[in-house]
């Protein structure tokens, strides 16, 4: 009944994942951060490829990758860079509740053209004033015959800047409380959107991250996904499959950070061996592989559930929470491993550190993830 | 016309191997497409790229965890698959003669066979194959072209090269430089999935040689640690990579 051997095709998935990761990604990555430049040869190169998008149905051109082959490439591509894997994961967020609300024919519209090359999606829920308590947006939605006017602001937007659209969700009845959100597609370049870049992010520096300035955005009503009202409910969906690629993206930081300590521990001398002769290190190096097992399993099964069709909002929180918690210990303790060394930009490990803080934080706080779990819990 | 590429699966250069008790322990090593026999399935995809209507087969031989070379070359481009599957190793002319069969099979025009096996080094599959079916043979191939039933083909030879001209049906063995492989896109690797894969128990007769002892090599590295400033290390460096290593040439020597 349990099987954990992956298919031909699975392997073949995740080598593909890992040579591009290996050529194309690792050897650029710290100049990536340094100069926090957007990779868009990169991100063109992974098109190329058929890594951008991977949940636009096959219908629509795309590849309808199931979430656990997403799973395996999410794993390869942050271990090379987690910063670069948000560009494809906040892609993919911004796909899915198209996937899951979008009629067809607003599928072939937006979809479509995402598969015809380098090109990004967006999701634009948390604003400046509310991100966990995301019911609370402000951001307004006036219907004005066919057409929805769109104002207000949306903040911490991955692509905001790059993405051919966003799905904007706002509110059509403040008094209604989440009943009253809309989710609605709005195209780059509307008039009235404004991109506005945000710099000085402590990791993932290479992943645009924007404020979206939306002052009297005009939209046609057929941009709207499912009804008005429904808007809160997509995004709660959208998010219990999109934070299994933030999990599956924490067990790649967390090998990684296991690799990087490995290999420099049997490097390092100190009292005249190689600190890998001592317990203290090599006990590290066993609960740094703990976490990366446990998580992987965590992130396999949430992947497996969607897969079977029951996708499954607490094993999604459970997953998403417990390897980006793993993911920043293991970060931790790899840093650790390398005394003075892992405190600059010499070595990778402070970087593993400063990207996977954002794990615990994007599409949904730990705390949140612990709320969702909660709710199946308590009656 | 229809092009055939040879397949074989090996330890994957970066896995990890032991020696024990004299002899190679593979137990966890994973095992990937053997490059040379990629460098085969790129040069049989260019062919057809180039404007010839060709089909192409990927023949891999080997144990059943083969099929992920066969797989890999048919997310690359190949056409179809035949897996000629059995456990036991066999002598490259053994293996040979099983693979003259099916190339007589299928009527094949043209075969691609990686250049040595990455694991046994033997480098005499593709000579052998050519001389089971009578062919023509191209060995250490670098360049290859196809016109018609013409092709030009230049290969390695000791102190340099050669290019040569012949007629199909020829047997070209691959050498490093050939093409750079391409990676099997995503949707390339879905697509394969509905290719077929045909897998038959290989059926190789009588062994022609067999290996009858095993002896390993062991060599202690010579650890030799350069003093000085880098400025003399270095250039102490260089002149043993120079005149002892002699992995290294002055121009004009
Ligand atoms: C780089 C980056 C990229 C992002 N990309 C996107 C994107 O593409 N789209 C998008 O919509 N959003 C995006 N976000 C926003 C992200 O999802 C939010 O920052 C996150 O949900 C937290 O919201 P907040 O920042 O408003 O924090 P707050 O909600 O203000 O939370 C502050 C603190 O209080 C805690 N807290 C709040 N409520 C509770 C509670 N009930 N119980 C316990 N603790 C609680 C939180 O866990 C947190 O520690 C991104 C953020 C960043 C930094």
């Amino acid at each position: 009944m349990i099987d954990f051997e992956l298919s031909p095709e699975q392997r073949q998935i995740r080598d593909l994942a890992q040579r591009f990761a290996r050529d194309e990604v690792m050897p650029h990555a710290a100049a990536w951060d340094r100069d926090a430049t957007y990779p868009a040869d990169t991100v063109a190169a992974a098109a190329d490829l058929g890594l951008l998008n991977v949940g636009v149905p096959t219908e629509h051109g795309g590849l309808g990758l199931a979430m656990l082959d997403e799973a395996l490439v999410a794993e390869e591509l942050a271990y090379a860079c987690m910063g670069f894997y948000t560009i494809l994961m906040a892609s993919d967020l911004g796909v899915t509740p198209v996937v899951i609300k979008g009629t067809s024919e607003q599928q072939a519209r937006f979809l479509r053209p995402l598969t015809e090359g380098p090109r990004l999606a967006a999701f634009a829920l948390s604003e400046p004033d509310n991100g966990s308590d995301a019911a609370a947006l402000r951001t307004r939605a006036r219907i004005e015959g066919d057409e929805i006017v769109l104002d207000g602001s949306k903040m911490w937007i991955s692509n905001g800047a790059e993405a051919e659209w966003v799905v904007v969700f706002a509110t059509a009845d403040p008094s209604a409380g989440h009943r009253g959100v809309v989710a609605v597609v709005v195209e780059r370049g509307t008039p009235g959107l404004r991109a506005q870049p945000i710099h000085g992010k402590l990791g993932q520096r290479c992943a645009p991250t924007a404020e979206l300035v939306l002052d009297g955005v005009r939209v046609p009503r057929a941009n709207v996904l499912g009804e008005v009202g429904d808007g809160f409910a997509l995004a709660m969906r959208t998010l219990d499959r999109t934070r299994i690629p933030v999990a599956a993206g924490s067990v790649g930081v967390a090998r990684r950070a296991l690799d990087e300590a490995a290999r420099y521990a049997a490097e390092r001398q100190a009292f005249g061996a190689p600190i890998n002769r001592l317990q203290a290190i090599q006990f590290k190096l066993a609960d740094m592989a703990i976490n990366v097992e446990t998580a992987r399993l965590a992130t396999w099964r949430a992947a497996w559930l969607v897969d079977q069709g029951r996708p499954d909002a607490a094993a999604s929180a459970i997953a998403k929470c417990y390897a980006s918690d793993a993911a920043f210990a293991t970060a931790n303790e790899a840093l650790h491993v390398h005394g003075g060394y892992g405190y600059v930009d010499e070595y990778p490990v402070a970087k593993l550190l400063r990207d996977v803080k954002l794990n615990q934080i994007y599409e949904g706080t730990n705390e949140v993830m612990r709320l969702v779990i909660a709710r199946s819990l308590v009656r | 016309m229809k092009i055939l590429t040879i397949l074989k699966q090996v330890p994957d250069a970066e896995s990890r191997v032991r020696v024990q008790h004299g002899s190679l322990d593979l137990t966890g090593a994973t095992y990937v497409l053997d490059g040379m026999d990629e460098y085969g399935v790129e040069a049989a995809l260019r062919v057809r790229e180039s404007g010839v209507d060709a089909e192409i087969v990927a023949v891999g031989y080997g144990p059943a965890a083969t099929d992920q070379a066969v797989r890999t070359a048919l997310a690359m481009g190949a056409d179809r698959a035949v897996l000629l599957e059995g456990d036991a190793f066999h002598d490259p002319l053994t293996v040979a003669l099983a693979l003259a069969d099916v190339v007589r099979e299928e009527a094949a025009d043209l075969v691609f066979v990686g250049g040595k096996q990455a694991d046994w080094d033997s480098a005499a599959l593709g000579p052998a194959l050519a001389e089971a079916l009578g062919w023509a043979h191209v060995d250490w191939t670098t360049a290859f072209d196809l016109d018609g039933d013409a092709f030009e083909a230049v290969h390695d030879v000791d102190d340099g090269s050669e290019t040569l001209r012949g007629r199909l049906p020829v047997v070209v063995t691959t050498q490093q430089g050939l093409n750079e492989p391409r990676y099997p896109t995503l949707p390339n690797i879905m697509k394969a999935r509905r290719k077929t894969l045909d897998t038959r128990a290989a059926d190789v007769g009588q062994d022609r040689m067999v290996v009858t002892g095993h002896a390993g090599t062991e060599r202690e590295r010579r650890r030799v640690m350069l003093d000085g400033d880098a400025r003399s290390a270095a250039g102490e460096l260089v002149r043993r990579l120079r005149d002892e290593a002699k992995v290294l040439r002055e121009e004009g020597r």
